[in-house]
């Protein structure tokens, strides 16, 4: 998959954790998008194109913009690991959520930490379609 | 002299090989069994049939969890540390399974980050019992035992249901599944919060 090299825009609590895009090679800020994914094989038609994060009433939000540039239907599963600020796991295994994406579209995915000590994520990624190892 | 030390040799040299071949056999694996069962990973997408699975009920449980915790009637009531219970959620379906399986998973989930519930009326047999055995039975010392008329009684109860529209043709099964959930205040009965999951699933024969 060709990552989009975006830098993370982390701010406070109390305003938006935004992942902006940045020229590729300017001096990244913060974290990349990549850092928050975890791929299992290489996804040739499907990419993270945006991603964005914030913590409203204690809680973190997260919301994914998946794009298939392919023109036709592609399988996703993903699901994603809470963490907090030291990388420590605070939840449960998810389970692996199934999404159809058809050809050319883009989609969110949105999600809210199912804990309130989540500070952090990552977003595990899996298309079987189109995974090559 | 010769012959017989070549003989020994060889004679050592297939015992060897016997062994290898035999520890070759072992496994390290710390398993028992040949039957073919093997565990798998309970987080896995089920797609075995479109009957509804694993993955439709965490999927649901999820969905439920994660809009529940972010309303202002769970926060408060996290903060105020009120009860909420569960009541049995109406499986409207044409399947059988246990929908507590349901709001088991949703009341845990909501229990970690600080809710607290009480038994529903499933469970309050044996509440009851256990209530009778310390105080009526006699057979307890009474400063040690727990006191009737102390249960609390909840400030909001879940309810909902599951309904499903099945679509057959000679080459094709789809099924969609509703689940509806609602955060409900007993004293009032005013529904506070309610939100819904669809999930679709289609077979080819």
């Amino acid at each position: 998959m060709k990552r989009h090299l975006y830098s993370l825009g982390i701010l406070l609590a109390t305003s938006v954790h935004a992942f902006a895009q940045a020229p590729e090679m300017a001096p990244s800020p913060g974290p990349s998008i990549a850092s928050k994914l975890e791929e299992q094989g290489k996804m040739d038609y499907l990419q993270v194109t945006d991603l964005r994060a914030t913590k409203r009433d204690n809680l973190l939000r997260i919301q994914a913009e998946i794009t298939n540039t392919h023109a036709g239907n592609q399988q996703l599963y993903y699901r994603f690991k809470w963490l907090d600020r030291d990388g420590f796991s605070v939840w449960d295994e998810e389970p692996w959520k199934p999404m159809t994406l058809y050809g050319n579209q883009k989609q969110f995915i949105n999600a809210i930490a199912p804990t309130f000590k989540a500070a952090d994520f990552r977003l595990l990624l899996q298309s079987p379609n189109n995974t090559a190892n | 002299m010769l012959r017989t030390l070549t003989a020994k040799r060889r004679n050592t040299l297939i015992l060897s090989l016997a062994l290898a071949a035999l520890a070759g056999c072992q496994t390290t694996s710390p398993t028992t069994g040949s039957s073919g069962v093997s565990y798998g990973d309970s987080k896995a997408v089920e797609t075995v049939t479109t009957e509804l699975g694993s993955t439709d009920i965490q999927m649901i449980s999820e969905k439920m969890t994660q809009s529940l915790i972010q309303t202002p009637e769970i926060q408060t009531l996290v903060k105020k540390r009120q009860l909420m219970m569960a009541s049995p959620v109406k499986n409207k379906t044409s399947e059988y399974f246990d929908t507590r399986l349901i709001t088991d998973t949703i009341l845990t989930q909501l229990q970690k980050n600080g809710v607290r519930y009480t038994i529903e009326s499933e469970d309050m047999q044996n509440q009851v019992d256990e209530l009778r055995r310390q105080n009526q039975s006699g057979l307890y010392n009474k400063s040690k035992s727990v006191k009737m008329g102390k249960m609390e009684g909840a400030k909001y109860r879940l309810d909902g249901s599951i309904s499903s529209i099945i679509k057959k043709t000679s080459d094709m099964k789809d099924v969609y599944y509703k689940m509806n959930l609602r955060l409900i205040e007993i004293e009032t009965g005013v529904v506070e919060w309610s939100d819904e999951k669809e999930i679709r699933k289609t077979a080819r024969r």
